[in-house]
């Protein structure tokens, strides 16, 4: 094994999102998979930066082209701008850590990256060549395989990893993932988003509205079941910041997310050896960012009772999970291995 | 406790080992091993040879006792032994000539021995189930077919739909084989010639469309047939340009097939498929076009023996669908609707005879 000291391992989840990396050298970072480059001379003057990437480019887009380049959690077809906007990402994750394109300092950079289940063999080969000459070694593995890996839960169980692009489901039956093993739905965060936006603006045609706006309403207040209490948010109606209650709006719209999802978890189930159901269906575990709903979870517990209840546990950590488990996957992996991966 | 941690690490590090394998599969340009296919092949296969032991035991019991006890085993052959009907029923002559085992093994396409001179058959006459279905990914390989937004490969995206389409078809009791379960190049004339030595009934070519007007947008599905479109006959051009035949190969196939009973089957093959096609996709995709059933001379479906239809799934050059194309669900709804067209098919070709397909 080569010494630890010339190698740094980082484990990153590559959310459409939010994004996460967490390195062998004990530091973790998480940032909104948002690029921005200044639109003009005078946003570059003010910024001072060629590009902005996080929050960062989040507040100050009105003066950058903005982009969230990963679409489904992997790279968004098409541009050129977009493909550069992942390597930017990628960059600033691995700056946050300390290897950078700047100040790798002869550091070897070896990196286990989450993509969704389903992902087609072309995207990762797209992501691989991204990610030429940002580390040195590059494994891709499947996002909930990662979740799985971090939580020890690698037999019988179901991994729900539910995020913004798409929700990856997966049964770890003690081998590597098959396609028959996972799902990947686009019924997850972005797509609540687009609900709750379409809901308010029939509900209340007058107020004016931006995704973003939707985005943080959900993120404070996104639940399922019986609601805590009104949900009321402020826009815009002619200008005047008016109060709107959108309660109802919020629980359609995050309610919308538990049929798809149970209805693949059963079939996931059903396809598992009878002899291990009942474990699988005993030792779900939801990860992702959506599991901010609040009462997910039971919602989809109670689903399970079709076919004889279960249990579904949220992970303690869902923002780093993803990038966790990559990491332990590795610092796991051989050296022997991961000269074979430096391709 | 110590048992259950080393069985963890075990587990552990036997994941970790597949995902490395997958990865470097990934990097050498090779579709990853599928354990679990592979897997369940194997117990179909078991399962295919404990049925044909059971006849050969009952057999061999028969005779066995029969010759213990001294009884003539023609009781159970009938007079003479197997080679003579049963005392009762009349023999039976076979309308057209059996097709030769060895022929259809061979792995080759032997153009001038498998088509003689045209002669329209009754398709009363062979009054069959569609039991194996072929599927033929299009385009593998160096052969990337049409490349749309973001270097999605129509050859990626037709063995997806490939593989989501056999699953369905196996569950439902198909025999499914397929003429490429990787990314590989076969020629077009050793795609033929597999679903041909393989016995196919019915043979599904999957293809992405490719439309220079970039705003066109729509699924069409193709039988064989001769073309004046000019569209058509590039499209077949395109499609066709590994082919190995020789021009008197391809002229003698053609002469073959267009009397051909398959054509009428291949045409309501088609229209099943196309029409489960643009139902089901209109609804994820509001503006889709319906091109229609059409007839094109591709050489998957001159040079197969089967009903054959190659279908065009979606455009690659259009936005819109290209974007659908990368999407999992839609890739999933395409196989359905091809599993639609195919049921509704096979269940058309089988009434009355019997068969029990579910719903």
């Amino acid at each position: 094994m080569t010494d630890n000291n010339e190698v740094l391992f980082v484990g990153i989840d590559l959310g459409t999102s939010r994004s996460a990396i967490s390195a062998s050298n004990g530091q973790r970072c998480a940032v909104d998979s948002y690029v921005g480059w200044p639109v003009d001379m005078v946003a570059r003057k003010i910024l001072r930066r060629s590009v902005l990437v996080g929050k960062e480019a989040l507040d100050n887009r009105s003066m950058l082209d903005l982009r969230r380049p990963l679409e489904r959690g992997l790279l968004k077809e098409g541009s050129e701008r977009d493909a550069d906007a992942v390597r930017q990402l990628l960059s600033h994750l691995l700056g946050l850590v300390g290897v950078g394109e700047e100040g790798r300092s002869g550091v070897k950079v070896r990196a286990v990256v989450g993509v969704p289940a389903e992902a087609l063999r072309v995207s990762k080969q797209q992501l691989r060549n991204v990610m030429k000459g940002l580390v040195d070694g590059l494994l891709i593995v499947s996002e909930p395989f990662a979740v799985a890996y971090a939580v020890d839960a690698l037999l019988h169980a179901l991994i729900v990893d539910i995020g913004a692009g798409t929700t990856d489901l997966c049964v770890m039956n003690g081998r590597y993932p098959t396609e028959g093993d996972q799902r990947t739905l686009l019924n997850a965060g972005d797509w609540v988003d687009e609900q709750l936006s379409k809901l308010i603006q029939a509900h209340h045609a007058e107020a004016t509205i931006s995704p973003f706006m939707v985005r943080e309403w959900k993120e404070r207040a996104a639940f399922v079941g019986k609601a805590k209490g009104p949900v009321i948010v402020s826009a815009p109606v002619k200008g005047k910041p008016t109060q709107l209650d959108i309660t109802e709006e919020m629980r359609t719209a995050c309610e919308g997310l538990v049929p798809p999802l149970a209805e693949t978890m059963i079939d996931l189930i059903a396809k598992v050896d009878p002899e291990y159901q009942e474990k699988v269906r005993n030792n779900v575990i939801l990860a992702g960012g959506s599991t901010g709903i609040a009462g997910i979870d039971r919602a989809l517990q109670e689903a399970l009772k079709e076919i004889g209840g279960g249990r579904v546990q949220i992970v303690k950590d869902p923002v780093f999970v993803g990038s966790d488990g990559s990491l332990a996957i590795a610092t796991d992996a051989d050296d022997v291995d991961w000269e074979k991966l430096s391709g | 406790m110590g048992d259950a941690m080393a069985g963890a690490d075990r587990i552990r590090r036997k994941l970790l080992r597949e995902a490395v394998h997958e990865n470097l599969a990934i990097m050498n340009g090779q579709h990853p091993a599928r354990r679990r296919m592979r897997r369940e092949q194997v117990k179909r296969w078991v399962r295919r040879g404990l049925l044909l032991l059971i006849p050969v035991v009952f057999g061999g019991t028969l005779v066995l006792v029969g010759r213990a006890t001294g009884l003539d085993p023609s009781w159970v052959w009938g007079p003479g032994g197997r080679d003579r009907p049963a005392p009762g029923k009349a023999e039976v002559v076979p309308l057209v000539e059996p097709r030769a085992n060895v022929d259809r093994a061979d792995g080759q396409l032997g153009a001038a021995r498998r088509f003689g001179p045209p002669a329209r058959l009754a398709s009363a006459a062979l009054p069959l189930p569609v039991r194996t279905v072929i599927l033929d990914p299009g385009h593998g390989g160096h052969d990337f077919g049409t490349i749309g937004p973001g270097n999605l490969a129509e050859k990626e995206i037709a063995l997806d739909i490939a593989f989501r389409l056999r699953n369905l078809l196996i569950d439902q009791g198909f025999a499914v084989l397929m003429t490429r379960e990787r990314d590989e190049a076969v020629p077009l004339g050793q795609r033929a010639a597999f679903a041909n030595a393989n016995a196919g009934d019915l043979f599904m070519s999957i293809h992405v469309n490719w439309i220079p007007n970039q705003r066109t947008r729509g699924i069409e599905t193709y039988y064989l047939g001769p073309t004046d479109d000019p569209f058509l006959t590039q499209l077949a051009a395109a499609e066709n340009r590994e082919t190995g035949y020789s021009f008197s190969d391809f002229k003698r196939l053609l002469d073959g097939i267009y009397t051909d009973i398959r054509r009428d089957e291949s045409r309501r093959l088609a229209e099943a498929v196309n029409s489960k096609l643009f139902q089901s996709l209109a609804s994820s995709n509001r503006r889709l076009v319906d091109r229609g059933v059409k007839q094109a001379p591709f050489v998957v479906l001159i040079a197969t023996e089967m009903p054959a239809v190659l279908a065009e799934v979606s455009c690659l050059s259009h936005q819109d669908e290209a974007k659908l194309l990368a999407d999992t669900t839609y890739r999933h709804l395409i196989a359905r609707s091809l599993f639609a067209g195919i049921i509704s098919y096979a269940r058309t070709e089988n009434a009355g005879k019997g068969s029990q397909l579910n719903d």
